[in-house]
């Protein structure tokens, strides 16, 4: 037989195999990231879930400043080995161990306060600060929020409950939390986030509600839900599984499934729909990003004038006050979505509340007092109305 | 007859024998290198080990520059100032740690002494953390800062270094001896790698900075509309592609298809540029993905969602490809080897990418068990660039320092195998002829029919499949 056919046969099958390869890769190049492509590309559905609405919400800042000095924290963060590590072995109160940085845990930092939770929290907070690497740091994150129904009644909400013993105390008998807190007159503890300035000074609201309800995110880790039990609530958490979570008529909690530094995982942010005027969006530290949530909120959510209101919280651009190109791309990119009102704080960032304004956002400047740094956003004991 | 293999460099001069038959010698070698890993994980890189680097952008600088460092000693230099005798004498595991100590007191004295002492002293702040603190920058930014310009670019160099060797050959230096001829490409490259960094990152690294330092950088960068990102990590994204679509083109494509071009001059800038072509083809590729799997990106949010991170992955899904390439070539023998050339080449890239995609969803799933490092796609603070160039740095030391050891050891190639490696330069099994035009024609509708399955599939991927619960 001759060789001829064979050598044929195999011309044609090297040229088809250098083929399929020299094809796929020019419709990448000249296919994948053209206009062409993506007009392809089914358009985002919006499910316009209706959950009611509210008639204005009022939001006291308890507390905006997580750490009162950026370089010790950072310090820390950086003695620990970085951004990554796990932040209850930080050595940062009230889990320290007194053997410095990254070498602490769970189980080590809160044996010697565990039997003092929540009723002796001074005394607890008093022995952390002689076992822990900068006890004077620590500030807090926590937000009181009024909600108005369409009836005129109201009810009320803590988010997130600070991190320094010491300093949430103040900070609560400041704006009575405690007596609203002893009162139940609070009808739901909502944690953001497992955050150490977010979390961490939960015996202090467990010292006068221990049983308030209270709500967190399903991507806590075990040593959140065992400091849970261990800062004194009696009761069980309400664990946040779905994407969508109504609180009440008008008020709806969102959950985000997003990586966070120091090992935390997950963040629940909040929606409110104000009658007749929009849609306001609350975080705590808004890991998931504000355009993340606004695109959430509006693919999720219906909401009057089918319009975004306000925003408020903060909004976890640069916590450190450092930055990266990518945070040009929010302050580029905020401003079509129309908000009529911005409070931001906490991990907002000065640099980035600077930036909003001369970007011409409508931030609410503040009124810097109880040790917030700036009066550029919205500070300690300062309060916004939506509606 | 073995010969004197003097004019060729050490790794074209060896044939690495198996040690043992059967699958052996992979095996060994990959549970030492996987031991290796770990180790040297735990102590240089980990978050909860020993000198925890990975800050990130402290083990992230390291990583790649001493990947840059076996390229330079090994390809650029051929090992000089390592005598052929000695390379060809030594036990491989001396060799091994003599060698990679070396590259590491290089690439010390390159970050410490050029970049931070240097030219952050001397040119441009920013690549000295110390310039930064005093300017007012928290003193952890200002070394990550620092070390993210430096990082950036070893990333321009890891392609452009070898690059000049695979796709240029060396020209128009190949007949200099070393240490010239590597002094020669390492200026050249080097020069070139600097205009590359000023076109592509000098704007990134200006804004990080308030306000915006519009007087010694372009602001906004130019590339933010096509981008849909003020970020470098656009650039990040071919940049990548190109370093990894190199590799690809030196192992398991044996430079085909530039290969076939007899003019010296014309095949190596065709190799050159269509590197460059193939990467972007590549980049664009990997972004689309993403957006057909999570769906259309989000200017101005952050993970996965935002296009700066998705440029970024772009860059850390090819490196998972090069691991998958590699690991094919160093250790799987650059299988199948009995078909044509085209055919090899076909295979070996879908059976490397099947390896990259297992690593990758293996990576997705365990690696925050095992890594320290966080669950999820895309945490800002996390780079699978690092986990995966260390690895590509320990199969580098395992098989250009230490030929293989153990499952392999070198032996000098024969004047014939010599000589058909220097006929390799220009393939002459392929040729053009009717059935080969018939067959391309064929093939190119078979790979376009091939990318529109994966594009249909992708979104129905995004939808069904999850990685990390």
């Amino acid at each position: 037989m001759s060789d001829k056919p064979l050598a044929s046969r195999r011309d044609f099958v090297m040229g088809a195999a250098t083929g399929v390869l020299g094809g796929a890769l020019a419709s990448m190049g000249l296919y994948s990231y053209t206009p062409l492509a993506y007009d392809r590309m089914p358009k985002q559905k919006r499910t316009g879930t209706e959950f009611g609405a509210v008639r204005s919400v009022k939001i006291t800042n308890i507390s905006e400043t997580s750490w009162f000095n950026n370089a010790h924290l950072v310090g820390d963060l950086k003695d620990a080995g970085g951004l990554l590590v796990d932040q209850y072995t930080i050595g940062w109160a009230p889990f320290g161990n007194g053997k410095g940085p990254a070498k602490s845990s769970y189980d080590d930092g809160i044996a010697p306060i565990k039997a003092m939770l929540p009723n002796d929290i001074e005394a607890a907070w008093d022995i952390q600060a002689k076992r822990s690497i900068h006890p004077e740091n620590p500030g807090g994150f926590s937000t009181l929020i009024e909600v108005e129904d369409l009836d005129g009644s109201k009810h009320k909400y803590l988010l997130d409950v600070g991190w320094s013993y010491d300093w949430m105390l103040q900070s609560f008998k400041r704006e009575a939390i405690d007596q609203m807190l002893a009162a139940g007159d609070i009808e739901a503890l909502i944690l953001t986030h497992e955050h150490f300035d977010h979390f961490w000074g939960l015996p202090v609201a467990m010292k006068f509600g221990p049983k308030i309800p209270m709500y967190i995110h399903n991507g806590f880790y075990k040593e959140g839900k065992q400091y849970i039990k261990d800062s004194g609530y009696k009761g069980d958490p309400i664990v946040i599984d779905k994407e969508l979570t109504q609180i009440r008529p008008g008020m709806m909690a969102i959950k985000f499934d997003v990586p966070i530094i120091t090992r935390v995982y997950g963040e629940v942010s909040l929606a409110f729909n104000i009658k007749d005027k929009g849609l306001v969006l609350v975080s705590g530290c808004n890991h998931q990003g504000i355009l993340q949530m606004t695109s959430t909120a509006h693919q999720k959510l219906k909401y009057d004038n089918d319009k975004f209101f306000g925003l408020y919280g903060g909004l976890h651009i640069s916590p450190f006050e450092d930055w990266d190109p990518k945070y040009d791309d929010l302050v580029l990119s905020l401003g079509k979505w129309e908000f009529e009102k911005l409070g931001c704080n906490h991990c907002t960032g000065r640099l980035t509340a600077k930036k909003f304004v001369e970007a011409g956002y409508p931030v609410i400047k503040g009124s810097a007092r109880f040790r917030t740094s700036t009066p550029d956003y919205l500070g300690n004991g300062d309060t916004i109305v939506f509606g | 007859m073995a010969m004197d293999t003097q004019d060729t460099s050490y790794l074209e001069s060896r044939r690495l024998v198996k040690r043992w038959a059967g699958p052996w010698p992979a095996l060994a070698n990959t549970a030492m290198i996987a031991v290796l890993f770990y180790i040297s994980w735990w102590i240089f890189q980990d978050p909860r080990g020993l000198m925890r680097m990975y800050t990130p952008y402290v083990g992230y600088m390291v990583c790649r520059w001493l990947l840059i460092m076996f390229i330079w000693l090994a390809y650029i230099f051929d090992f000089w100032p390592f005598r052929r005798g000695w390379m060809e004498t030594t036990h491989p595991v001396i060799k091994g740690v003599v060698l990679t100590a070396a590259s590491v007191a290089v690439m010390l004295v390159v970050i410490e002494g050029f970049f931070k002492g240097v030219l952050g002293n001397f040119g441009i702040a920013y690549f000295s953390p110390e310039r930064l603190e005093s300017l007012g920058i928290t003193d952890f930014y200002a070394v990550e800062y620092a070390s993210e310009a430096i990082m950036m670019f070893a990333a321009i160099a890891s392609w452009l270094s070898p690059s000049w060797v695979v796709a240029c050959e060396n020209a128009p230096w190949q007949n200099l001896k070393q240490p010239t001829r590597g002094l020669t490409v390492l200026i050249v490259t080097f020069f070139l790698g600097m205009i590359v960094y000023l076109l592509t990152m000098h704007s990134h690294m200006a804004i990080l900075f308030y306000p915006w330092q519009e007087y010694t950088a372009i602001t906004a960068p130019y590339w933010q509309k096509f981008a849909n990102t003020v970020s470098g990590n656009f650039h990040i994204a071919w940049i990548m592609s190109c370093t990894v679509v190199v590799w690809v083109y030196e192992t398991i494509w044996q430079r085909y298809p530039f290969n076939l071009i007899e003019t010296d001059w014309l095949r190596r800038t065709s190799a050159f540029f269509g590197i460059i072509v193939v990467a972007l083809c590549l980049s664009f590729f990997l972004f689309y993905a993403q957006d057909l799997v999570w769906g259309i990106n989000i200017r101005g949010t952050r993970r996965e969602m935002a296009p700066d991170w998705r440029w970024l992955h772009v860059g850390e899904m090819a490196i998972f490809w090069l691991v998958g390439v590699l690991y094919l070539n160093f250790y799987g023998g650059n299988w199948p080897t009995k078909f044509s050339r085209p055919v090899n080449v076909l295979a070996r890239t879908v059976i490397s990418l099947a390896i990259g995609v297992a690593i990758y969803v293996a990576y997705y799933m365990t690696a925050h068990l095992f890594l320290g490092t966080q669950k999820g796609f895309s945490h800002p603070q996390q780079f699978p660039m690092i986990p995966t160039i260390w690895l590509i740095n320990l199969f580098l030391i395992n098989m250009w320092f230490m030929d293989g050891w153990p499952g392999w050891k070198a032996v000098p190639k024969t004047a014939e195998e010599l000589e058909e490696a220097k006929s390799e330069i220009v393939a002459h099994d392929v040729a053009w002829t009717p059935k080969f035009a018939r067959g391309l024609l064929f093939g190119t509708v078979a790979g376009a029919a091939a990318y529109t399955l994966v594009i249909a599939v992708l979104p129905w991927i995004g939808t069904n499949v999850t990685l990390i619960r």
